[in-house]
C-alpha cells in the first residue's frame, strides 16, 4: 500500500517536472516559425514612412515594397496576407529589436553588409532590391553618363557614406567636383531645386522619391549609373535556419514566378500547367513546401495574394507607382538586370 | 511631285477614313490604325514610355536592338552596361511573335500597303497609302528580315505602351527617327516574348 502511494507520488512528481519542462521549453523555444504560427501573425519591422517601400495611410493601412514582401511571408504561412503585423522601427533601433525578438523579420530598406551580419549576429537571406548611389540633374544639361560630370558642383548630405562614395568615384576617374554639403536631406533638396548645384547625389531610390518634391519633377533626370553597392535585403536572426529558409525562398519564389510568367492574374491557369518548372513552383509536383514546414501550395499562396516579383515592384515603386523607378538592376537576369533566383528543383 | 504625292496621300487617307467609318460598326474597330489622322506632336508620353537611358546588362553587342514584347520596351544596347530604352506599341494577343532577325531595309516616310492578311481581317483599310503625316507607319520604317513586320512610327502616339498592332512595333515619330539615325541596315534585332505557362 505504502509502496503504491510512494510510486504514485514519484510518478506525479515526474509528470509535474516533465510538464514544467515542456512549458519552459515552449516559452524559450527560439524557433521563429513555431512562435509565429502559435501567435497567428508575422511581426514585421518596417520603416516608419518611406514612400514606395513602407508607409501607412491616414487609416493606418500600410503599403509599399517592403510591406508587400512581409505580406508574402505571411501568405506562405497562413494563406492570408492580413496576418502580417507591422512594427515601425527607427534605423538606430532596428537590429536590437530584431535580436530581442520584438519582430520576426526586418523588411526595412536595410543594406546588406558583412559588418552588420557579423556584428549583430544577423542573416540577410537574399537581395530584395539592388540600390546604389546615383545622380540627378536637370534634363536641360543633356548628360546621360556619370563620367561627364567632371567639374560639377554636387549637392550632398554630409556625414554619410554617400559623401565618401562620391569622393572615391571622382578620384578613381580623375575627375574634379565641388561638394555642397548640408546636414539635413531636405536642405540638400532645397538647394538643388534653387539651382545651387549642377547635380544632386543620393541613393537612387531616394532620388526618385525626392524628385517628386521638386518644383518641376519632369525637368530632372536620374542617370542610370550606380557608383556604390546598396543591396537592400530582409533580415532575420542567425541560427534559425528553418525561418531563414522560408524568408529566402519566399523572395526566390516570387522572382522565379516572374521568370516563368506566373502572375496573380493567371495563378489558377498556372495550377493546371503541365510545364515541370511551373508545376514545381505552384506545388502540383514535388513537396518543397512541406520540406519548408509549410504546405505544398505555399508559393501559389504568395503569388495569389501578393503577386510575383515584377508585380510587387511595378505596383509599389515602378511604372504603376508615383516613383516610376525603371527596373534597372532589379530587372530579371535574362532581361537586362541582375535579379537571379536559384532554380526550384 | 511632292505636292502630287501629298494630294494622293490625302485622297487615299480620306477614302480610308470614309471606309473605316462606314465599316466601323460592322467590323471590330481597330483603335490602332487610323489612316489620315495627323499625329499630335505635342502628345506627352507617360515617363514609362519616354526615351530614357537605362542600366542594361546583356551579352549582346552594342548596337543590337532587343525588343521585350511583354514590357512594351525596345532597347538599343549601348557600351558600358546601358541601353537607350524606347516605349513601343506591340502586337495584339495572338499577333505576337519572337525570334532573331536583321534590319533589311530603311525608309523615310514610308508608303503603306497593308498585307493581304491584314486586309482580310480589316477590310476597311486602304489598299495603298502614300507616306506622310497621316500614314499609320509614321515618319520612318525599318524592315525586319523578309517578314511583313516593321519597326515604324505612328500617327497614334496614344497607342504607345499598348497591345494594338498586327505584329509590328511602333514608336512615336520623334523616337523612331532617333532610332533610325542610330541603326544601320544589318542591325541584329532580338524579339523576346513573355514565357508560356
Amino acid at each position: 500500500m505504502r509502496s503504491f502511494r510512494g510510486g504514485l507520488l514519484i510518478g506525479l512528481a515526474i509528470a509535474v517536472l516533465v510538464g514544467a519542462l515542456a512549458v519552459i521549453y515552449e516559452m524559450y523555444d527560439t524557433r521563429t516559425l513555431k512562435r509565429t504560427i502559435r501567435r497567428g501573425e508575422v511581426l514585421c519591422g518596417v520603416n516608419k514612412g518611406l514612400p514606395g517601400f513602407s508607409i501607412p495611410d491616414d487609416k493606418g493601412n500600410w503599403s509599399g515594397f517592403d510591406v508587400d514582401f512581409c505580406r508574402a511571408v505571411a501568405s506562405a504561412i497562413f494563406d492570408d496576407p492580413g496576418k502580417a503585423k507591422f512594427v515601425p522601427l527607427d534605423a538606430s533601433e532596428r537590429f536590437k529589436e530584431l535580436q530581442s525578438r520584438k519582430v520576426d523579420i526586418l523588411s526595412r530598406n536595410t543594406t546588406w553588409s558583412m559588418a552588420r551580419e557579423l556584428e549583430y549576429d544577423l542573416y540577410f537571406p537574399a537581395v530584395a532590391y539592388y540600390d546604389g548611389e546615383g545622380f540627378m540633374l536637370p534634363r536641360s544639361r543633356n548628360i546621360d553618363n556619370a563620367l561627364d560630370l567632371n567639374g560639377s558642383k554636387i549637392c550632398v548630405q554630409s556625414g554619410t557614406t554617400t559623401l565618401l562614395n562620391l569622393a572615391d568615384y571622382f578620384r578613381a576617374n580623375n575627375m574634379k567636383y565641388e561638394a555642397v554639403k548640408f546636414d539635413k536631406l531636405e536642405d540638400v533638396v532645397k538647394a538643388y531645386d534653387a539651382g545651387k548645384c549642377d547635380t544632386f547625389t543620393a541613393d537612387q531610390s531616394q532620388l526618385y522619391a525626392l524628385r517628386l518634391n521638386l518644383s518641376k519633377p519632369g525637368d530632372h533626370v536620374i542617370l542610370p549609373d550606380v557608383i556604390s553597392k546598396e543591396p537592400l535585403a530582409p533580415v532575420v536572426r542567425q541560427r534559425d535556419d528553418d525561418w531563414m529558409m522560408i524568408v529566402k525562398w519566399t523572395l526566390y519564389a516570387m522572382i522565379n514566378a516572374e521568370e516563368l510568367g506566373v502572375t496573380s492574374k493567371n495563378i489558377d491557369e498556372a495550377l493546371k500547367s503541365k510545364k515541370p518548372e511551373v508545376m514545381r513552383l505552384v506545388g502540383t509536383e514535388g513537396n518543397y513546401g512541406e520540406q519548408l514546414g509549410l504546405t505544398k501550395d505555399w508559393a501559389a499562396r504568395i503569388i495569389r495574394h501578393v503577386g510575383n516579383y515584377g508585380e510587387m515592384y511595378e505596383r509599389n515603386i515602378g511604372a504603376e507607382s508615383k516613383l516610376k523607378i525603371p527596373r534597372g538592376m532589379n530587372q530579371l537576369w535574362n532581361a537586362g538586370g541582375v535579379q537571379y533566383a536559384p532554380p526550384m528543383r | 511631285m511632292t505636292d502630287f504625292r501629298r494630294l494622293t496621300g490625302i485622297f487615299v487617307a480620306a477614302l480610308g477614313l470614309m471606309l473605316s467609318t462606314s465599316h466601323a460598326s460592322a467590323q471590330q474597330p481597330d483603335r490602332g490604325d487610323e489612316p489620315g489622322l495627323v499625329a499630335d506632336d505635342g502628345y506627352e508620353l507617360d515617363p514609362e514610355w519616354r526615351k530614357t537611358v537605362v542600366y542594361y546588362r546583356t551579352t549582346e553587342a552594342p548596337g543590337t536592338i532587343i525588343i521585350s514584347t511583354s514590357e512594351r520596351h525596345l532597347y538599343l544596347v549601348q557600351p558600358g552596361g546601358r541601353a537607350i530604352r524606347y516605349g513601343i506599341g506591340v502586337g495584339r494577343d495572338g499577333f505576337q511573335w519572337q525570334g532573331l532577325l536583321n534590319i533589311t531595309q530603311k525608309k523615310e516616310w514610308p508608303d503603306w500597303t497593308p498585307p493581304p492578311e491584314m486586309i482580310q481581317r480589316q477590310p476597311y483599310l486602304p489598299r495603298f497609302m502614300a507616306g506622310g503625316p497621316g500614314n499609320p507607319l509614321g515618319a520612318r520604317a525599318m524592315y525586319l528580315g523578309t517578314t511583313v513586320y516593321r519597326i515604324h512610327g505612328t500617327n497614334r502616339p496614344d497607342t504607345i505602351g499598348t497591345k494594338v498592332s498586327s505584329g509590328c512595333f511602333r514608336l512615336v515619330n520623334a523616337d523612331v527617327s532617333d532610332l533610325y539615325d542610330r541603326v544601320p541596315v544589318g542591325t541584329k534585332v532580338v524579339v523576346r516574348q513573355k514565357p508560356e505557362l
